[in-house]
């Protein structure tokens, strides 16, 4: 409030107000920008701890003259330097000394050498090994047998055997985008896209044209009746949309629409809101125009189409925007007349709801679901801010 | 208040009262009239048909009741048909007004009965199959339209230049070629073939023909020299423009929301369910089974249902002056789910408000980058629910989740925060479950509060701030003592719709409860999820709808108070 100050506390002040409003903003995006990094994450590298908002792959090296081609690089635990897996099958032997003391030492079988002694380990006789550790023999014994990774070192030098327990990736910044393709094509987003775009243009199609008639009607047209009229139309504003429910869904079970696009668009035409809101520009139109027209032996319908519509342009973009954010977002309609079990008439929400259920795989392409349906919304909110956070605001506080 | 206008009296095509049409030359054909005359006794006559079917009792969905609203749909129908063609006959004035309503409406019902028939409605649907099959072309379509617009645009600002018509006719070519794309690609052969099928049928025949005799009715009743011979009055003419303008928004209206309305005020009155057989009418039981309670005391702590009355169930125990009191409801879930919500009201609306007046109050400022923070506080709310709560899923998860993380390096850093026990389970736990949907509520609607805040800033007179300026208040003093008070009106509005707002919730708890719905142990039930359960689940439709009405009691009550307020203060409901 106290902008226009001037002086060390007011510049305080200022860098205090724009820290809260840096704070909340980043309480807003974050869970957005999670959102994108999951889309573009591997399944595995999802749940991992600690979260990491970086989407990583693993590294791969090729090195022809050591014969292994997109190896997967690694880290071994308590060895230095990257290696590179080039096979992960090879026999491993845990061995231990026989006297009880360090690690398991995991090494190739044959590297110990088998001798006649036997050692008693939990009550069970063991056979002894010999094994090199450091330039020195180490009695041991064998615990398991079992296979593991062979690593090579990157830089050059001698080959070890490791379990994979004990190698973690290498991993580096690798985005997979692919993710958006497959859930596209796999997980039926993509005709979950094309039913949502049909619904949604339906819906801002049919909200435009019965709204602007009736807009015009209220606003213009005298006729008896219509203020009362009007008032109905106001007072239907208040009704939840749960009341409606179970009839509404009756009806569509009489007409035969269940299970079908159409159960989401016709109904979903005829908006109060937006009769309300074509009204209130319309008023706002000096009658001059119209009645130039008028004397011109114009129709009204002439005169609506010629004269009103291409005034009334920002109304109708506000319009076309709330009913796109409606007919795009909704949930609970869909849930309801569409049988999930067919997906070839789900819709975004629903397909999306189905997707990232209580029994969800695949994480990352439930989010690559999720962007894409978020997206067009946000977009649209941006392109059209100045209608949208206009009339948001004047909507209810006329 | 609504604006009144007066018309131009030469403007319409009826003439004024009172002066006839030169005789002779704008005379009507005679036959004309006897061929509506002709068309209104059939509508008669098939009105009486109607009657006598629906007296006769259906087999249907609610026979008493739907038989009575048919056989009152029929009774009026006869009167206006009946009446049209008396009226006709004696050149009455408000029978072509008659006439026009009656026939209009025939034509409209008849038009949509053949769309019907030939399954019109459900190849819309259909129609996704296409779009997902030919999509490209359906993107080319787009495009040359956008195209059409935006040269459209162009055309405006520079009038005259001929180059701008033929970049106006390029975007209809694109969009044309898109257009036969489409249908090649789409391949609707198949649908075409059951048209085809359909239209032959006789009943579409037959609808085909009524709608075909209501248009031409309709139409020769409208004419202007018509209009002259039954001396229409301005009024009357004005009346028919009017409904004609708002006919297909009143017709939705009609059938989308006031008869399903009204449909569904009557099932709450039945035990109609769609398993079984029975759909008896049961007064008002539904919702004496919805709001039933019984309290009771108890000799001992760890009573239950037996010290309750018979069908009563335990909702809660309590410990009251010493004694020991059970309470039961007949639908236990129910009043779960009421309880459930009005924590969550509690909790979640002070969250959607307070950050807002805040915040509102700093943007409201003028400071640089305003536009940009209310731009991005604002992305939430238009995000999309579903979206938004599988996110936060993700975020509660117990293992990996960020804000347990968050929370344990918070622990980490500052002495006073506790960290959470391993991996605490956020949406599976029954104490913090219902705290999660709030704090992902309050998240999603703040920003959107935060912009109606902004609009009742701009109602604020700066003269109030200037003067504390030079009074040299501090800041904390100015928000206190101008900004809240100021902004009364608009808390009051902020805090009804999104109370509304949250006695709904259903979206945000539907994907994030687990592991069903409302769960924990119903730790999440609301009551709009209760009702899908009660109507969807277990297809007890009467009932669920008795619990839509009480929740639209409540929510009404909410609408009420601000109705009052704004009924009591200068600014009106809407009507301006």
């Amino acid at each position: 409030v106290s902008v226009r100050r001037k002086g060390p506390k007011a510049t305080a002040i200022r860098v205090l107000t724009y820290a809260v409003l840096l704070a909340v903003g980043v309480i807003v995006m974050f869970p957005f920008v999670v959102a994108v990094s999951t889309s573009l994450k591997r399944n595995s590298d999802i749940f991992t701890y600690p979260p990491s908002l970086v989407p990583r792959t693993e590294r791969t090296v090729t090195d022809a003259d050591r014969g292994f081609e997109n190896a997967t690089v690694y880290n071994l635990a308590g060895r230095d330097g990257a290696y590179a897996l080039v096979d992960d099958d090879v026999p491993i032997g845990e061995f231990r000394r026989v006297d009880g003391t360090g690690d398991v030492i995991a090494v190739a079988p044959d590297l110990a050498t088998e001798t006649d002694a036997t050692v008693v380990v939990d009550g069970d006789d063991e056979t002894v090994y010999l094994l090199a550790i450091d330039g020195e023999e180490v009695e041991v014994y064998r615990q398991r047998l079992t296979v593991g990774g062979l690593f090579e070192p990157i830089d050059g030098g001698e080959p070890v055997v490791e379990l994979v327990n004990n190698a973690t990736a290498d991993k580096t910044l690798g985005p997979r985008f692919e993710n958006f393709g497959q859930v596209i094509s796999e997980k039926n987003v993509g005709r979950s896209l094309t039913n949502t775009m049909l619904v949604t243009i339906g819906v801002v199609v049919g909200q435009i044209v019965t709204s602007v008639l009736g807009g015009y009607a209220f606003a213009r047209i005298d006729f008896r009746g219509r203020d009362k009229l009007f008032l109905i139309y106001l007072g239907s504003v208040m009704i939840p949309f749960v009341v409606l429910i179970i009839p509404l869904f009756q009806l569509m079970l009489q007409l035969g629409w269940t299970d079908n696009l159409v159960a989401l668009i016709i109904p979903f035409t005829f908006t109060a809101y937006g009769t309300f809101l074509m009204r209130q520009f319309f008023l706002g139109i000096p009658k001059e125009l119209e009645e130039a027209a008028l004397i011109d032996g114009a129709g009204r319908f002439k005169i609506l189409w010629r004269v009103m519509v291409p005034l009334a342009r920002p109304a109708i973009a506000t319009l076309a925007t709330f009913g796109f954010l409606y007919a795009w977002n909704s949930f609970f309609w869909p849930l309801v007349i569409i049988n999930s079990g067919n997906p070839d008439n789900g819709v975004l929400p629903l397909t999306l709801a189905t997707l990232g259920g209580r029994s969800s795989t695949d994480t990352n392409l439930v989010f690559a679901g999720a962007v894409l349906a978020m997206a067009p919304p946000i977009l649209v909110f941006l392109f059209a801010q100045r209608y949208f956070v206009e009339n948001s605001a004047s909507s209810g506080l006329k | 208040m609504l604006t009144t206008e007066t018309e131009t009296p030469s403007s319409d095509p009826p003439a004024p009262a009172g002066r006839r049409a030169a005789r002779g030359d704008h005379r009507v054909d005679p036959r004309g009239y006897a061929l509506m005359i002709a068309w209104h006794l059939v509508g008669a006559g098939a009105a009486v048909v109607m009657f006598l079917l629906a007296s006769r009792g259906g087999d249907d969905e609610l026979p008493g009741t739907m038989s009575i609203f048919l056989r009152i749909f029929a009774l009026a129908s006869f009167v206006a048909h009946a009446y049209a063609a008396f009226g006709i006959a004696k050149r009455q004035r408000g029978a072509r007004v008659v006439s026009l309503v009656v026939s209009y409406l025939v034509f409209v019902v008849a038009t949509v009965a053949v769309l019907h028939q030939l399954g019109a409605f459900t190849a819309i649907g259909k129609l996704g199959e296409g779009l997902s099959k030919a999509f490209v072309p359906f993107l080319v379509v787009a495009i040359g339209l956008i195209w059409v617009l935006v040269a459209g645009q162009i055309a405006t600002s520079r009038p005259g230049s001929p180059a701008i018509g033929v970049l106006r006719r390029a975007g209809w070519a694109l969009a044309a070629i898109g257009g036969i794309a489409f249908v090649v690609v789409s391949d609707p052969s198949g649908m075409l073939s059951a048209l085809v099928d359909r239209v032959t049928q006789p009943i579409t025949i037959g609808t085909l023909l009524i709608a075909a005799a209501a248009l031409a009715a309709t139409l020769f009743m409208w004419r202007r020299d018509v209009a002259r011979e039954f001396e229409t009055t301005a009024a009357q003419q004005q009346v028919l423009t009017g409904l004609a303008f708002l006919s297909p928004n009143l017709l939705g209206f009609l059938f989308f929301f006031a008869g399903p309305l009204l449909f569904s005020l009557v099932v709450s009155f039945y035990d109609w369910k769609t398993t079984g057989t029975g759909r008896s009418f049961v007064g008002i039981d539904n919702y004496v089974e919805a709001l039933s309670l019984d309290v009771s005391s108890a000799p001992a702590a760890n009573a239950g249902v037996e010290v309750l009355k018979p069908n009563y169930q335990v909702l809660a125990h309590l410990d009251w002056f010493g004694q020991h009191w059970v309470v039961g409801a007949r639908d236990v879930t129910f009043w779960l789910s009421l309880r459930n919500i009005v924590i969550f009201l509690v909790l979640a609306v002070p969250l959607a408000v307070l950050p807002a007046l805040v915040l509102s109050s700093i943007l409201a400022s003028q400071l640089r980058g305003m536009k940009v923070f209310r731009a991005v506080y604002f992305i939430p709310s238009v995000a999309g629910v579903i979206g938004v709560a599988i996110i936060w899923g993700q975020l509660f998860q117990s293992t990996v989740g960020w804000i347990n993380y968050l929370i344990r390096r918070a622990g980490e850093i500052l002495p006073f925060v506790e960290p959470p026990a391993e991996g605490h389970a956020w949406l599976s736990s029954s104490s913090t479950a219902l705290l999660a949907m709030v704090i992902v509520f309050g998240w999603m609607s703040f920003g959107f509060n935060t912009v109606l805040y902004l609009a009742g800033h701009q109602s604020i007179p700066k003269e109030l701030y200037e003067a504390a300026e030079i009074d040299g208040a501090r800041t904390w003093r100015i928000f206190r003592r101008i900004t809240v008070p100021q902004l009364r009106n608009t808390t009051f509005y902020v805090l009804i719709t999104t109370s509304i707002l949250a006695l709904q919730l259903f979206d945000i708890v539907w994907i994030l409860s687990t592991p069903q719905p409302g769960g924990p142990d119903n730790a999440t039930m609301t009551p709009v999820i209760a009702l899908y359960n009660e109507a969807f689940k277990d297809n007890n439709r009467g009932y669920a709808s008795a619990l839509a009405w009480v929740l639209f009691a409540i929510i009404f009550g909410f609408t009420f108070a601000q109705f009052r307020r704004d009924a009591g203060s200068s600014t009106s409901a809407g009507v301006s």
